[in-house]
């Protein structure tokens, strides 16, 4: 059975002065700020800005 | 408390429990209002991907590497770890950021930030042990270069990377077992002390005082 993504080869790296990452692990940590920040900001189901009781 | 029951030590550890954690502040059915964020549900998520991880694992050490390399069932599970895994982490850093900014060790819950801190510490040589208990080509490569690494930074003597056997029992009895109770420490942690609430705002100038 095929994988979705191809992984059959070397992972590609960002590699910029000291800084070296794997685009995977890039992918990773932008996902999570992303996650983090819609946490934050997204509306909460069922609660319409109230106060703290 | 009578005479009998102060010299019992049951009883003792019984009346500290309860005053410590009564069965409402346990089992609470009502959290504050400001719990009603989705920041607020990366603990839980974090705790329900470790159920997944307990469990996949559970069944993974009792069918055996042959089952989870080369049988299609197997295979599913060994991936259900892997993943559920890789979610553990992702939602327990987001969990962990959340608190970082919220200063989540205010109102007397340094120690529910030190437990939930040493879970992330204790959970990742618990992920990495994986990696070399795999079975595979894969794991003894990585046990290599995983104990230079250790050599390199001089606690390659306290175990051996190459001995499967011990990362074997790392990985499935010592390091979850630290991390289970540790978790249930924070959870206890958290019960006692409630949720942290966020910062407060300042206070709204009113018309009588206006902003400089």
């Amino acid at each position: 059975m095929a994988a979705i993504v191809n992984l059959n080869h070397h992972a590609n790296y960002v590699h910029w002065h000291f800084f070296q990452m794997s685009v995977s692990n890039i992918v990773v940590i932008v996902l999570m700020v992303i996650v983090f920040a819609v946490a934050i900001l997204a509306p909460f189901p069922g609660h319409v800005g109230g106060k703290s009781s | 408390m009578s005479v009998s029951e102060e010299r019992s030590w049951t009883a003792r550890v019984r009346g500290r429990a309860v005053a410590a954690l009564p069965p409402d502040k346990l089992l609470p059915d009502k959290q504050p209002a400001y719990v009603a964020s989705w920041i607020y549900v990366f603990g839980v998520l974090s705790l329900s991907s470790l159920v997944v991880i307990i469990a996949s694992g559970s069944i993974l050490a009792l069918k055996g590497p042959g089952w989870w390399h080369f049988t299609g069932v197997g295979l599913f599970f060994n991936s259900i770890h892997l993943w559920s895994v890789e979610l553990f982490f992702f939602v327990m850093v987001i969990h962990l950021w959340g608190k970082f900014w919220m200063a989540a060790w205010r109102g007397g819950r340094a120690r529910v930030w030190i437990t939930g801190a040493v879970t992330f510490l204790v959970a990742i040589p618990c992920a990495l042990t994986g990696y070399v208990s795999q079975q595979n080509f894969d794991a003894q490569w990585i046990s290599t270069q995983a104990k230079d690494a250790m050599n390199s930074v001089g606690i390659g003597a306290f175990f051996n990377l190459l001995n499967f056997g011990q990362m074997y029992s790392y990985h499935v009895l010592l390091l979850p077992a630290a991390v289970v109770g540790i978790v249930i420490a924070h959870i206890l942690l958290v019960r006692k002390h409630g949720v942290v609430p966020p910062f407060s705002l300042p206070a709204e100038p009113t018309d009588s005082e206006p902003s400089s």
